[in-house]
């Protein structure tokens, strides 16, 4: 019933947390980790505001225990930039104005970075499937869809000339 | 929620074995247990994550033509893996919840909780499944057994579910828009010797073979023999989201739907 | 020049790389205790036994607060004192707070709460509209009645009269970011709080009530909130009063946040309404005289709800000249959660009311709604030729409506779709398509005057760096980088160099609500003049030192040009005064003209003007489910001369989808004892990405405000919102092609409301 230890390797870094069980990896990841990215928006898995990658996996994390990721590879909102600066999706979303109050972004664009890896030149409509479990109250999404349909058109451009 | 002991077996015995404690529960992806424990609805000293099992996990063609779904698989690898031989069970599975829900929910949990909401019961039972536990094999028919009621035993564990393919299939599901469970789900399922008809969403006990649209369509398998067929709205549920009418009359959009849409 | 210029938000960096703070985010001091409230089960009634003693053992809990042990003031009503933050034994809806748990997390709090063994005497609540108008259980002692001419004679006398009554639902604001509040006790028992609020200066206030200080020992900071809609404005009180409670109590910061659930539970939503109406007209569709009736479910509590009814009366005209018109406004007071501010502020709800009734005759006489609605248009600038006042007495003198329905119309295509759209319908049986225009005219100010005023704080730093102060709170809408816009352009400068701060009640005092969409408006105006007052002294210093005039100083680019040949940069010019022992530091002050208002007579200028918007919306409808999906929107939205045009088009499009989504599937419910059933995501349906429109077009009308505001710019927040009505008479118009019978749609309109509006219209066929 007490904590237990596990490893979490989060962005790239080996963690070992000690965790209750019940801890959710939400709670871990913004209070022991103190990655405050990902964000509690609803916790019953509906808003995706905690959307994070599990090993190569969109994953609400506020339905998931810290225990359950044990051993797992993590990415967070934080460790979406590349070392050369941010992640072409932040830079379409910030260009396109895909965000207004920004709460639903970390999430949307930890999503959206999944989305484009498993599909790399989505539709409109496989965009607008594909986050249908992240909610913004703000923009109504025309600017979020048009943001990732960009970053999907920039970054296969960008693999087209590397070939 | 209150604490609880974590385990992760690696083995079906290790699992049944640890399911063995009082007030533990099978954890399978979480997406409906979580939120469950959450509100304190449940309140098991120990979970056992079914994940690390290897042996259940996986989408696999057997000689017979039917399809074994171990039951710790995902929504997601259902989805992506059912295609080619069962796409209306693909489908089905391809549509529950959202991505990252997909991601983790998994075909026995599903199953074991029987929500009456929930779209898999209807694609079990609409194919005449059989729910295969560390235990014995259980056919649908006799699996479910009302609101979250099934014929499992306590510490059983659905190790897999096996389908048989049908000649042409088709789920239409109704959403209930928030939560994107069924408000009204109906499975077709056209198979040589008849067709099978299983509607979630709708009744007070969960999912049921509206046994009168099956014989119409097993005579006759179109739309039009389900016409003036009409499910008694004194057995559907009726709540905030949908009345018992409503509900009642969907299953026959539905119904139809389906049948023009199987292949 | 920065202003005018599309850029993106002014933390979208923060926002992308998840480094972007808000309160629940901020690092905490080590000890820092969680707070949750006990909440009352029972609608109505009076607590007969209280036993804290399982909370005050559960584990992690320090202390149990309740409304004996508040020192001072007991209240967080944002009028009339009859809220308490704590009950005092009577329970009034469930979900009202009844004591206050500390503990040294969020969880243990939250489990600690729910211990307590209540006893109540329970009593019957009244839930709905016409058990508390059985029960007269209002506020103020009567309806609010306001009338131009004589309805009921008009109506008497006209050709034709339609009539009915609906309801219209509330809703939920769902923010994504929670309420949340985090309190610092000060050495001197003054307290810090941080606030996820629209009103840094009503929570100064309140919680300097509840410790029993003045304002001056508090001091409120925010510097962001995740979405508000007018949820923050006084729904955040609570917390930061009960965290400034708990931190004199224990000495130690307090936090406290709502579980989503709780949020839903316990806080206020929209007004939901039920609207009657009387309408006389010509057998051309013109409105001779119009009769409504609102019943307005208030809750419990008094919270904004006078504001509120009043300003959904004053839209009950919304675009249209009427020459007689009376509306009742019943303010009824129920056992639910007390309704509050939300985008449109009862504007939207009156709005749907005459739009309800254009849709009405327009079905009645045949005629075309757009039609319909233009030939009842108040009259273009300089063209009345009798009476082109409002209800209320104001002079329509800025209406841009028929310009915008023409523009809108052309590019949208109106007629081909609309000849189309018929076509098509005769084709089908089962699936209907409709089509349908509505305009928006919304007045824009406070109602309350003495609101509409704003302050700011400049400094320019020796080395040439701005600091950007307001009282204007951001919450997404981008006021923050317009207002910045606003301040680099007065000095000249790039936007990099000046810097957001978060609002500040102590930089910035007396501060109003970021509401009403006035936030750039005022807060605008305010910086122009501290940043004008600063330059003035500036170029005042530096003609001296060149014997030139003030005007020849011209700050540009980055640069200062003075005279004719003297050019240094920004920065040069800032050391230069700074060492001539020049103030480089100003507040700034705003107030609106023109106002004056009697909301009793209901007579006067309210509003300084009115913004205006146009939407068109294409649905489809299947009358086998009801299932329902916008196939498109065509949006013509006047911004005036738009300080950020992209800024501003993302308030028209969330605008837009929010206000479709209240009035489709956005359904509250209660149970027969009082309970929201609906306090989830999982039961409450708010848009998600693919119920926006297939095609979405949205423009900006090219314009500007005949009043002197902030770069001719016009206020933007709220009116895009009821742009959304498009989208409900466009379902009106689907359903409506089922059969002869007018659709009388309720609000949502959800599946099943279709469902069974298609079965009425078509007879059961």
């Amino acid at each position: 019933m007490g904590k237990q230890i596990i490893t979490l390797t989060v962005n790239g870094e080996k963690h070992e947390v000690a965790a209750e069980p019940r801890e959710l990896l939400v709670h871990t990841l913004r209070e022991t980790l103190k990655l405050t990215g990902p964000h509690v928006g609803c916790e019953t898995s509906h808003c995706g505001a905690c959307t994070v990658d599990i090993d190569g996996k969109s994953v609400k994390s506020c339905t998931m225990f810290a225990a359950q990721a044990d051993g797992a590879e993590i990415t967070t909102i934080e460790g979406i930039a590349t070392p050369d600066g941010m992640h072409v999706l932040q830079e379409m979303f910030r260009e396109h104005h895909g965000l207004q109050c920004g709460f639903c972004t970390p999430g949307m664009i930890t999503r959206a970075y999944r989305l484009l890896q498993e599909n790399p030149n989505p539709t409109e409509e496989e965009v607008r499937f594909g986050i249908a479990g992240n909610l913004c109250r703000c923009t109504g999404y025309q600017n979020i869809v048009k943001a990732i349909l960009a970053a999907a058109a920039e970054l296969n451009a960008s693999k087209e000339a590397a070939q | 929620m209150y604490n609880f002991e974590f385990e992760k077996p690696a083995t079906i015995a290790d699992a049944v074995a640890a399911l063995g404690a009082e007030d533990a529960q099978a954890l399978g992806g979480g997406q409906t247990l979580l939120p469950t424990m959450k509100q304190r609805l449940a309140m098991p000293t120990k979970l056992v994550s079914l994940s690390g099992i290897g042996e259940m996990q996986g989408v696999c063609s057997n000689n017979d033509g039917s399809l074994s779904i171990g039951g710790a698989t995902t929504h997601a690898t259902v989805a992506a893996e059912a295609a080619a031989q069962y796409p209306a069970l693909a489908d089905l599975a391809s549509h529950i919840g959202d991505p990252a829900v997909r991601n983790r929910g998994t075909i026995g949990g599903s199953l074991a909780n029987n929500d009456p909401a929930a779209c898999y019961p209807a694609a079990a039972l609409g194919s005449g499944a059989t729910i295969v536990t560390n235990a014995r094999e259980i056919a649908a028919d006799d699996y479910f057994q009302g609101l979250f009621t099934t014929a499992l035993e306590e510490g059983e564990i659905i190790t897999g579910v096996r389908f048989p393919v049908p000649e042409a299939a088709n789920y239409q599901k109704f959403l209930q828009p928030a939560s994107r469970f069924a408000l009204v789900g109906v499975f077709v399922a056209k198979f040589a010797d008849g067709v099978r008809v299983a509607v979630t969403g709708a009744s007070e006990d969960g999912v049921f073979r509206w046994s009168e649209a099956e014989q119409a369509l097993s005579a006759s398998f179109s739309p039009e023999a389900v016409n003036g067929l009409q499910v008694d709205p004194a057995n559907m549920m009726g709540d905030i989201h949908g009345t018992k009418e409503y509900r009642a009359h969907l299953i026959g959009v539905l119904t139809k739907r389906a049948v023009a849409a199987a292949s | 020049m920065s202003v005018a210029k599309p850029l993106p938000h002014d933390a979208a960096r923060l926002h992308v790389t998840g480094a972007a703070r808000y309160v629940d985010d901020t690092p905490t001091p080590r000890g820092t205790l969680h707070l949750a409230f006990g909440l009352s089960q029972v609608a109505k009634g009076r607590i007969t036994s209280l036993d804290l003693a399982p909370v005050r053992s559960s584990p992690g809990v320090v202390a149990v607060l309740t409304a004996e042990d508040l020192p001072f003031d007991n209240d967080v009503s944002p009028s009339n004192h009859d809220e308490p933050l704590l009950s005092d034994g009577t329970v009034n809806y469930i979900g009202q707070p009844l004591f206050l748990v500390l503990a040294s997390s969020h969880r243990a709090a939250r489990v600690a709460a729910r211990k307590a063994v209540i006893g109540y005497a329970e009593e019957t609540p009244l839930l709905t509209l016409d058990q508390a108008l059985a029960a007269d259980s209002r506020f103020e002692d009567g309806p609010r009645i306001y009338e131009k001419g004589d309805a009921a004679a008009a109506i008497a006398a006209a050709p034709r009269v339609v009539e009915g009554t609906f309801d219209l639902g509330g809703q939920e604001h769902f923010y994504l970011e929670g309420q949340a509040a985090l309190a610092l006790p000060q050495e001197d028992g003054g307290m810090l709080v941080n606030s996820s609020t629209q009103h840094p200066t009503e929570i100064q206030h309140k919680v300097a009530e509840a410790i029993g200080l003045p304002m001056h020992a508090v001091r409120v900071e925010t510097r962001r909130m995740g979405g508000g809609f007018g949820g923050k404005e006084s729904q955040g009180n609570a917390l930061a009063v009960a965290c400034a409670l708990a931190a004199r109590h224990t000495g130690l910061p307090c936090k406290m946040r709502y579980d989503r659930d709780d949020d839903m539970v316990i806080t206020g939503k929209r007004h939901a309404f039920r609207i009657s109406y009387r309408a006389g007209f010509d057998a051309d569709g013109r409105l001779l005289g119009l009769e409504f009736t609102h019943l307005v479910n208030c809750g419990w509590a008094q919270d904004l709800s006078l504001p509120v009814a009043d300003r959904a009366m004053l839209h009950s005209d919304n675009a249209y000249a009427i020459p007689a018109i009376r509306i009742e406004s019943h303010r009824l007071k129920t056992n639910l959660q007390s309704a509050t501010a939300y985008r449109g502020f009862g504007g939207p709800q009156g709005m749907v009311g005459i739009e309800r009734v254009m849709d009405h005759i327009a079905h009645d006489l045949d005629l075309d709604p757009v039609e319909l609605r233009r030939r009842n248009y108040y009259a273009a600038p300089g063209t009345a030729t009798g009476d082109n006042t409002t209800p209320y007495g104001m002079e329509v003198s800025d209406f841009e409506l028929h310009e915008m329905t023409a523009q809108l119309l052309q590019s949208a295509d109106y007629a081909a779709r609309r000849a189309e759209i018929t076509a098509w319908n005769e084709r089908h049986a089962r699936l209907k398509r409709g089509l349908a225009f509505s305009p928006v005219k919304f007045g824009i100010s406070f109602t309350l005057t003495h609101l509409n005023q704003a302050g700011a704080l400049v400094h320019v730093y020796q080395d040439g760096s701005v600091h950007l102060n307001h009282g204007g709170t951001e919450m997404g809408q981008g006021l923050f980088q317009k207002v910045a816009q606003v301040a680099a352009s007065r000095f000249g400068i790039p936007l990099e160099k000046v810097k957001i701060t978060a609002t500040d009640t102590a930089k910035v005092p007396n501060t109003s609500a970021t509401a009403a969409s006035s936030g750039s408006d005022l807060n605008g105006m305010a910086v122009m003049a501290a940043c004008d007052t600063i330059r003035a002294r500036m170029a005042d210093h530096l003609a001296r030192l060149h014997q030139l005039t003030p005007a020849e100083v011209i700050f540009d680019g980055g640069s200062v040009r003075i005279g004719a040949t003297v050019e240094i940069s920004f920065d040069e010019a800032a050391k230069l005064c700074y060492e001539g022992r020049i103030s480089l530091s100003s507040t700034g002050f705003y107030k609106t003209p023109k106002l004056e208002w009697d909301r009793i007579k209901g007579q006067g200028r309210p509003f300084f003007y009115f913004a205006y918007g146009a939407a068109l919306t294409e649905v489809v409808v299947d009358r086998l489910t009801g299932e329902n999906r916008i196939l498109r929107a065509d949006i013509l939205h006047d911004a005036g001369a738009s300080l950020n045009p992209a800024l501003d088009i993302g308030q028209v499009e969330g605008g837009y989808v929010q206000g479709a989504g209240w009035l489709t599937t956005e359904e509250l419910v209660w149970d027969d004892k009082g309970a929201l059933r609906t306090h989830a995501p999982s039961t409450y349906k708010i848009p998600a990405c693919s119920d926006r429109p297939d095609v979405f077009n949205v423009a900006l009308y090219d314009g500007q405000n005949r009043e002197e505001t902030i770069y001719r710019s016009k206020a933007v927040g709220e009116p895009p919102f009821m742009l959304g009505i498009s989208a409900w008479l466009a379902l009106s118009d689907a359903v409506a092609s089922f059969g002869t019978t007018y659709p009388a749609l309720n609000a949502p309109a959800t599946a099943e409301e279709i469902w069974h509006a298609a079965r009425r219209v078509s007879d059961g066929v």
